[in-house]
């Protein structure tokens, strides 16, 4: 049967291993690293670099950049500028969250299935083909507007269809390492079914992660803007890029262009920052397979 | 060809399975978060009305047989009623909404694969030189492009500061051609209608160039691998042995080949292209299926959300049996 | 090389077409008469009169529909509709309409009294969401002869009258509507206009009814174009694809529309209320200190001022401004705001900053248009601003929160919105401060003085002294607190500089019929 790739991050794994000069393809990872690098720094150290409190009314309303706030100030009055740094805590906090849940779901499933087998085997994989044969977004807007908003809420809805992502990687490379000598070794001399699936197969599953990883996180940074922009993501007045872009949108009309311009440029930056690094750790830890 | 028939049969048998989980995730997600009744009903509702509701949805009975009962008219062909205002048939409120989707998802897809194909020749004939690292770059930013926002960058520029055209909706005031396809373009084309021709193209642009620009990096990376491997391969070697022109030996032998790969591929995009559409829609107010999944969420219109999923369900499992089934025709190693 | 100029010309040769057209302008449509065309953001749910019960619909029904009595255009003055005149029996028990003779429904059938008795009874039937303005009223309807109609009532009404001129009263032909289901049939209407052709939620097309026993509409085509988006809206009457932007613009929208003056905004206070409400009979609510202290703190100007951009007004009572009885009760009771009193009842309830009132504060995101959170959020700061209370702001989806949470009690203190369903003091009172009632609207209130006071302006007949009841259960409500007022509603609607006949009043629902283009 065809291997099925929908997902982009699926297919640069799998199609993209290839093809790019060396020093490219550092330089990607490179401006990638330090992108997430400072956002995440920024996410940090949010109460000291931002100029004023992101959820109060500072200044006068829709105020065009200026001196005093930089990006210009939103329908509240709130400062742009603000709300964007403390935004990236919601961004860096629920992709993480979403990440964290997700592997640790998929690689455990993942792990369990292709080493067990069978029906159990057979069941899981026909689920998660199918969660991960259906349009993601659609999927995470009919769980998150059921359970909520929310970080966490917002997080497991967004976890739900990327778990297959990783259940499909670890199963599979389960699936050939089960057969491999040293597995054969390892059951040859009693070792228990436990034992050789956390101590023998495990490490191996996960070093080929972080590149699904950091592709992943690209989709789910834009999973969680689509969500907010949606309004199904947190509740307000958390700052939040895609709902600030939601918001932003209403001004539109009026020639008003920085509240919409800002956060989703954020949104882009930080995608961008982590394509740009999965794609390079990608290459450099698979160079056997450049050509 | 015995076994390619077989293989057919075997994809079939088993996209059933698919959408039948498909089916049971999102039943039981609707089902146990919210409560359609006094979703209906509205704040004040007596009780017994609200018995009366449930009876006839069929509500009150266990949520097994409630499955069973929703499935079991699905296979006839039964998507329900919606559950709100005028209470129509779900398949109706589809398919007043799905000419749209389709609509913009051709122009969109015509637009990437344009972009794309152009992009990627060029990136795999320049190979590790500057005009291919800028299309690389192009097809990992293009992804990163959040729909909404690059929509409302176009919106600012092309809507409001140039008023050069419509931010949103299909088409203008009383243009509405008659109804053949459902597809504006095409219907006020078969009917010569020019007025309309020309009022759905504006609508049409703004969209199709925000979901295209979006999937055409995709297309550009698609490209530039298959072309780059086709062009590696004996028979190019030997047209510029020949001493065919460098142009010949990429567009008649090189891009030919690749071509059908490379549509296979994005073929297999396509739950990309709908994820896309929906956030176009939203963002557009495009009367499409995106549009009416938003909107029924929000008043917790079961059904129709149940009908529209089962929809994209079968859409999108019917679209990758095709592309599975064309590709193992065109490439028989695939099948066993 | 030869076979690439091939590919670029045939490119051309394609593109070229289509460019040429996108360059001609649409001007051929436009020499024939040339229609009116309105837009809104709002949509028809559902057209038929037994189930509707949005202001949107309503409006379409004043304009294909009738009902037996209306409103004077500009005024809550009631004047005569399809039926000539009417008279009330001395115990207020019974309304005897007579109805004007010869009159016919789009699809052919007689608009007599025995029409007008299948419509209410249908209504009474099907037992819909708005069937509640007649069953809670009326007995039975009686045919007293081909053009005479009676109501009988449960009890006297003194507003009933104005009950009268709401949709579900609006009668419907029995060819076009089923007897026992919700239809939606484009016929079976009779009114000014009536339907030519209705694309759901993109357009209506209506087109004057010419058996309409009154004078023509102005305009004989008047198209309704119906937007997902306000700001799509806007730019197509800054285009003039639209000549009349009606619900609703946005309030930036509106300002930017003023200060360009290219098309004339028209405003007037509508009957839309918004308000607090506090659940009464559970802690923390219960005590009245606390809701005291809250509608004290509020501060509704700056809500006013900044969610809104002056397009919406402070409101000092339930009962709105314009409307016969309204008093400023909670200005009366607690000065525009009082932070100094809201702390002092806030420490003698037992607070203090390092054990401050915490409060979970709901609101829904998307029911009341996209600048609710905004306006959560400005409660919240306006009430922590008195330093002893802390408010968690949190949100629920219109049907979980209309649904479950307002009758349930699960949310001690929310914000809701309120359309009249009839232009009267009691459809602002009753429902909220009544003990039957209140708890369906999530107050849980009950005052026996407040019931009393209630029903007694229920049934009294002359206006006068129904005002004074009205004034009383004002001053009473404003003391305790229940509910607090927030701010009321400015409608507002921007035409074209040639368009007349935009008539915007408290009733809310634009007529059609009357716009014209000069």
């Amino acid at each position: 049967m065809v291997e099925i790739k929908y997902s982009p991050s699926k297919f640069i794994v799998s199609k993209l291993k290839s093809i790019c000069p060396r020093k490219g393809t550092e330089y990607f990872a490179l401006i990638g690293f330090i992108i997430i690098l400072s956002i995440i720094l920024m996410a940090i150290f949010a109460p000291f670099i931002a100029p004023y409190n992101p959820i109060k009314k500072v200044g006068g309303i829709l105020e065009e950049p200026n001196g005093r706030f930089i990006l210009g100030t939103d329908g509240l009055g709130r400062d742009i500028f603000s709300r964007i740094i403390f935004g990236a805590r919601t961004a860096i906090s629920v992709t993480f969250l979403a990440v964290i849940i997700s592997l640790s779901f998929g690689v455990l499933l993942g792990l369990l299935s292709g080493y067990i087998g069978g029906k159990f085997d057979s069941i899981f994989s026909l689920v998660m083909d199918a969660i991960y044969s259906f349009p993601g977004l659609i999927l995470a807007i009919v769980l998150s507007a059921m359970l909520g908003p929310g970080i966490l809420n917002t997080a497991i809805a967004i976890a739900v269809i990327y778990t297959p992502t990783y259940f499909r990687m670890v199963r599979g490379l389960v699936l050939s390492l089960k057969e491999s000598l040293f597995v054969e070794a390892a059951r040859a001399i009693g070792a228990k079914d436990r034992t050789i699936v956390f101590k023998y197969i495990f490490p191996n599953v996960i070093s080929s992660v972080p590149i699904v990883l950091s592709l992943n996180a690209a989709d789910a940074v834009l999973t969680l803007a689509a969500l907010s922009f949606l309004g199904l993501g947190l509740p307000a007045p958390t700052p939040d890029w895609g709902f600030d872009l939601k918001a932003g949108h209403a001004y539109l009309a009026s020639k008003i262009w920085w509240p919409s311009t800002f956060p989703g440029l954020m949104i882009v930056i930080l995608t961008l920052g982590f394509s740009l690094l999965g794609e390079g750790i990608n290459e450099i830890l698979t160079p056997e397979l450049r050509r | 060809m015995a076994s390619l028939k077989v293989y057919i049969v075997r994809r079939v048998l088993l996209a059933i399975p698919m959408i039948f989980i498909l089916l049971s995730i999102v039943f039981l997600i609707m089902r146990v978060a919210g409560d359609p009744v006094s979703a209906i009903l509205g704040g004040h509702a007596p009780q017994e009305q609200i018995e009366q509701i449930k009876q006839q949805l069929g509500l009150n009975k266990p949520i097994i047989f409630q499955f069973f009962g929703y499935i079991g008219q699905l296979l006839r062909g039964n998507l329900g009623r919606s559950l709100i205002w005028g209470q129509r048939p779900v398949v109706n409120e589809i398919w007043d909404h799905f000419p749209a989707t389709l609509e913009l998802s051709i122009s969109a897809f015509l637009i990437s694969i344009i972009i794309g194909i152009f992009t990627g020749t060029v990136a795999a004939t320049h190979r590790n030189r500057f005009l291919d690292h800028t299309f690389r770059l192009y097809g990992i930013i293009t992804y990163g492009l959040f729909i909404p926002w690059i929509g409302i960058m176009l919106q600012l520029l092309f809507g409001v500061y140039l008023g050069l055209l419509p931010i949103g909706g299909r088409i203008g005031t009383l243009m509405e051609p008659k109804s053949i396809t459902g597809l504006y373009v095409l219907d006020s084309l078969l009917t010569l209608n020019f007025d309309s021709l020309v009022s759905a193209i504006k609508h049409l642009i703004l969209p199709s160039v925000t979901l295209g620009v979006y999937l055409s990096g995709i297309y550009t990376r698609l490209t530039r691998t298959h072309l780059m491997e086709t062009l590696e391969k004996d028979f190019i070697k030997a047209a510029r042995a020949r001493g065919l022109s460098e142009r010949a030996v990429i567009y008649k032998h090189g891009l030919k080949n690749a071509f059908i790969p490379i549509l296979t591929m994005m073929g297999l995009q396509f739950a990309l292209l709908l994820v896309g559409a929906v956030l176009t829609e939203i963002t557009f107010s495009w009367p499409g299926m995106g549009t009416l999944l938003f909107e029924r969420i929000t008043y917790r219109d079961f059904t129709t959300v149940q009908g529209i999923i089962v929809f994209f369900a079968l859409i999108v499992v019917t679209v990758n049996l095709l592309v599975d089934i064309i590709y193992a025709y065109i490439d028989p190693r695939i099948r066993y | 090389m030869k076979a690439r100029r091939m590919g670029i010309f045939k490119v051309i040769l394609v593109i070229l077409p289509l460019v040429a057209l996108y360059l001609t302008p649409a001007t051929a449509s436009a020499s024939k008469t040339k229609p009116i065309v309105l837009g809104t953001t709002d949509k028809i749910t559902v057209l038929d009169p037994a189930k509707t019960y949005d202001f949107y619909t309503w409006e379409v029904f004043h304009n294909i529909g009738e009902g037996l009595l209306k409103y004077k255009p500009g005024t809550t003055e009631l004047m005569p509709g399809i039926a000539k005149s009417y008279k009330v029996s001395s115990d207020g028990f019974e309304y005897t309409f007579k109805l004007r003779e010869g009159l016919k429904f789009t699809d052919g059938q007689p608009l007599n009294a025995a029409a007008v008795k299948w419509s209410i009874d249908r209504v009474m039937r099907l037992k819909l969401d708005p069937s509640w303005l007649v069953s809670a009223f009326v007995k039975r309807v009686e045919v007293v002869d081909n053009y005479t109609v009676k109501f009988v009532l449960k009890k006297p009404v003194s507003f009933f009258p104005s009950l009268v001129t709401t949709t579900p009263y609006i009668p419907v032909s029995s060819k076009s509507y089923p007897a026992d289901k919700v239809a939606e049939p484009t016929v079976g209407h009779y009114g000014p206009y009536k339907i030519k052709k209705w694309v759901r939620d993109v357009e209506l097309v209506l087109e004057a009814n010419p058996d309409y026993y009154g004078p023509q509409p102005k305009s004989k085509l008047f198209v309704v174009k119906f937007y997902k988006n306000a700001a799509t809206m806007r730019l197509a009457l800054e285009t003039g694809e639209i000549d009349v932007a009606w619900k609703s613009l946005r309030p930036i929208d509106i300002k930017s529309l003023k200060s360009k003056g290219k098309q004339k905004i028209l405003e007037v206070p509508g009957p839309y209320i918004r308000y607090i409400i506090c659940r009464c009979n559970k802690p923390p609510f219960d005590d009245v200190r606390l809701r005291e202290a809250v509608a004290a703190a509020i501060d509704r100007d700056r809500i006013c001022r900044e969610a809104y951009k002056g397009t919406v007004k402070p409101l000092y009572s339930m009962v709105p401004m314009g409307m016969w009885s309204h008093i400023d009760a909670f200005k009366q009771e607690y000065g525009e705001r009082n932070l100094e009193l809201a702390k002092k009842l806030l420490t003698e309830a037992g607070y203090s900053k390092e054990n401050p009132f915490e409060i979970e504060l709901w609101y829904t995101p998307t029911h009341y248009g996209d600048l609710e959170a905004d306006v959560a959020a400005i409660i919240k700061e306006s009430l922590e601003e008195t330093g002893l209370i802390k408010v968690t702001l949190k949100s629920a989806e219109w049907a979980t929160y209309a649904a479950k949470y307002i009758t349930a009690g699960t949310m001690p203190i929310f914000l809701l919105g309120w359309y009249p369903d009839y232009i009267d003091p009691d459809d602002y009172t009753t429902v909220f401060l009544h003990s039957k009632w209140s708890p369906d609207m999530g107050v849980f209130y009950s005052n026996p003085t407040m019931d009393n006071l209630l029903d007694k302006a229920r049934t009294e007949i002359e206006i006068k002294n129904r005002t004074e009841l009205y004034k009383k259960v004002q001053k009473l409500m404003a003391k305790e607190a229940p509910v607090i007022p927030l701010f009321q509603g400015i409608l507002t609607a921007a035409t074209q500089p040639n368009i007349e006949g935009v008539i915007l009043d408290p009733v809310m629902l634009l007529r059609y019929y009357l716009i014209y283009r000069k």
